[in-house]
């Protein structure tokens, strides 16, 4: 009861932060608006108990991208304007809202939150996953036993995602000076 | 770019102050930090935490002495080198573990190929976990100095800037 409600808190604090995050006109405070729902969205996956994807909402979104944002728009211009929030045109929103719409309609099809029925608590795999990822890992987080060890292929192929994606930002960002 | 087309107001930002307080605080908070970072590394096989997760904290670690000594002096001090080689070898290492075990006979990085038994292999794991973090870090560190560079500089460089007429990005 009370995860639900703290939920349905954070929930909230999120949705309207995001909204606040769109509509500010100056960038700076957007992205502190940003770091707050990223921050929001972490707490989320604290109560859904997904500790690994909260660390890493966390560090990467609330943490790293933020000071990342923020160095890039040092080298930007501030609006002259006084205003706090950016007139909305109605063509976006109209685009937004019915995005937003079709990704509502989705929502019912999913199962429940800990749904005892749902697709991936009854599949073979994942009972599979956590009833030998210690004896034949040694590592009793199973998530990190399935990232390393049974989808080690995929998590090399995420570091060299990782590399090219940083080894070519790095190249670009440095211009005249490729070594 | 001459230094007569910078807007001076946006320039009085960039140059880079000492403040005992900041300096004092990432001082004490910073080896807690890294600690922390290699601990959420080490310590993802038993608990939350990786390699990913190990390597962003470790990175903001040395951010957060950018901020308080002045960017391009911490860029000296970590230097490039430093960074692409740990972007290099952990890329390295975790190729090498999946050679290794093909050498051994078994599949692409199918640990048991190595013939230990399941304490071996997590600690197979955490070397993987520690390179994954290093490419991390590596390539964090390396994008947040190449972005920043130039920020925050130090009062005698402008002044260097400022009388040779040049832009510090063509000097250095």
């Amino acid at each position: 009861m009370l995860v639900t409600i703290t939920l349905q808190a954070v929930l909230f604090l999120a949705l309207f932060i995001a909204l606040v995050a769109v509509a500010l006109r100056d960038v700076l405070n957007s992205i502190i608006a940003f770091a707050v729902f990223s921050f929001a969205v972490a707490i989320t996956w604290v109560l859904f108990a997904a500790p690994d994807v909260a660390l890493t909402e966390a560090a990467v979104g609330a943490g790293i991208t933020t000071i990342l944002f923020l160095v890039t728009i040092a080298r930007t211009v501030r609006p002259s304007s006084e205003e706090l929030f950016e007139s909305i045109g109605w063509r976006g929103g109209v685009l937004a809202v019915a995005l937003m719409g079709l990704l509502v309609v989705t929502v019912p099809s999913l199962p429940a939150i800990g749904s005892t029925s749902a697709p991936i608590a009854t599949a073979e795999l994942t009972n599979y996953y956590l009833e030998n990822a210690d004896t034949e890992t040694g590592v009793k987080n199973v998530v990190t036993a399935i990232l390393v060890a049974y989808r080690g292929f995929d998590t090399l192929g995420e570091a060299t995602v990782v590399i090219t994606a940083g080894l070519a930002a790095l190249i670009v960002l440095r211009q005249e000076t490729f070594l | 770019m001459s230094t007569e087309e910078i807007d001076p107001t946006k320039e009085v930002n960039r140059i880079y102050v000492e403040s005992t307080i900041i300096m004092t605080t990432v001082r004490l908070v910073v080896p807690f930090v890294f600690a922390y970072g290699l601990f959420v590394m080490f310590h993802g096989a038993d608990s939350a935490g990786g390699g990913f997760q190990g390597g962003v904290i470790v990175a903001a670690s040395i951010l957060l002495v950018g901020f308080a000594f002045g960017i391009d002096a911490t860029r000296i001090w970590i230097s490039e080198l430093l960074t692409r080689m740990a972007i290099v070898t952990g890329g390295t290492i975790f190729v090498l573990i999946g050679i290794g075990s093909v050498l051994n006979g078994g599949a692409f990085l199918d640990y048991s190929a190595y013939g230990l038994d399941k304490t071996g292999i997590k600690y197979i794991i955490e070397i993987i976990e520690l390179a994954i973090g290093a490419i991390v870090s590596g390539v964090l560190i390396g994008l947040f100095f190449t972005l920043a560079k130039g920020d925050m500089r130090s009062g005698e460089d402008e002044q260097k800037s400022a009388e040779s007429g040049q832009d510090q990005e063509a000097t250095s």
